[in-house]
């Protein structure tokens, strides 16, 4: 899967699609390594090429503060929307399960070409705005689920 | 005059004797009475709690006890990211087909069983 395919990229013509990624620039994140850290600054969003990203949330488990994982990203799919959409920080933990690759796309200058090329702008936030909203739609039921269960202990 | 002053005698001497029967007579109840007043409003009071709404009692540390899991901490992560695993695609599940079966369907996640 090319670059130019990635779901953030989805309507966007191959030539916009290009001139977008050239803002961008590419940086290797080895197995195990942290690409982002909760609560930290997002001035970036990243698109990956190759390999895998874990995000996690920390979880006390007994005495330890322990990384349990909420998704996985994969190439083509993009992580770190926060550096697009206010307050601009991590909510989320990002690391490499395997040898990953990204392009880093720093807002500033994303956003100047959104301004500069609306349509693209526009079919890009459609695409984020269907990132964020499926992951709200997902942990919206994963909540239900688990309130029904606490609803089922409650009442046993 | 001597009659004024023998009544006025008798009538000292008595008040005295009388005086002298009631301490006697109630010294004794006084401390019969008050007794099991203080032990009833001690019982009552042990029976309250520190506060009326609220308990002043530190939280438990069972509850904090048993999340420590019984198993290795490594297999119970895994446990967890199993779980989480199986309950985003029961989730999907539900968001490609929304019904309440598919919302509530149990997975087969070792934390449910």
């Amino acid at each position: 899967m090319s670059i130019e395919q990635a779901d953030m990229l989805n309507g966007v013509g191959a030539a916009d699609a290009a001139r977008l990624i050239a803002l961008g620039s590419r940086l290797h994140v080895p197995t195990g390594a942290q690409l982002f850290e909760l609560g930290t600054d997002a001035h970036d969003v990243f698109l990956i090429e190759r390999g895998r990203l874990a995000l996690t949330l920390p979880m006390r488990v007994g005495t330890r503060n322990e990384d349990v994982l909420v998704e996985e990203r994969t190439a083509g799919q993009m992580v770190g929307w926060s550096g697009l959409i206010p307050p601009h920080r991590f909510t989320l933990k990002a690391s490499a399960q395997i040898d990953t690759d990204v392009i880093v796309l720093p807002r500033a200058p994303l956003l100047e070409f959104f301004d500069a090329n609306p349509a693209v702008g526009y079919l890009v936030l459609r695409n984020l705005a269907s990132v964020v909203g499926q992951r709200l739609q997902v942990f919206q039921a994963m909540w239900l689920r688990e309130m029904q269960r606490f609803v089922e202990t409650r009442s046993s | 005059m001597v009659m004024f002053l023998m009544v006025l005698c008798m009538s000292v001497f008595g008040l005295a004797i009388s005086a002298l029967a009631f301490g006697a007579a109630t010294r004794g109840q006084a401390v019969e009475e008050q007794a099991p007043l203080s032990a009833a409003v001690d019982e009552r009071l042990a029976a309250v709690p520190e506060r009326f709404f609220v308990r002043d009692a530190a939280p438990e540390p069972a509850a904090a006890l048993r999340l420590i899991p019984k198993v290795p901490i490594e297999v119970f992560l895994a446990q967890i990211e199993r779980h989480i695993r199986l309950e985003q695609a029961a989730a999907e599940s539900f968001l490609s087909a929304p019904s309440l079966e598919s919302l509530h369907g149990r997975t087969v996640s070792p934390l449910l069983h």
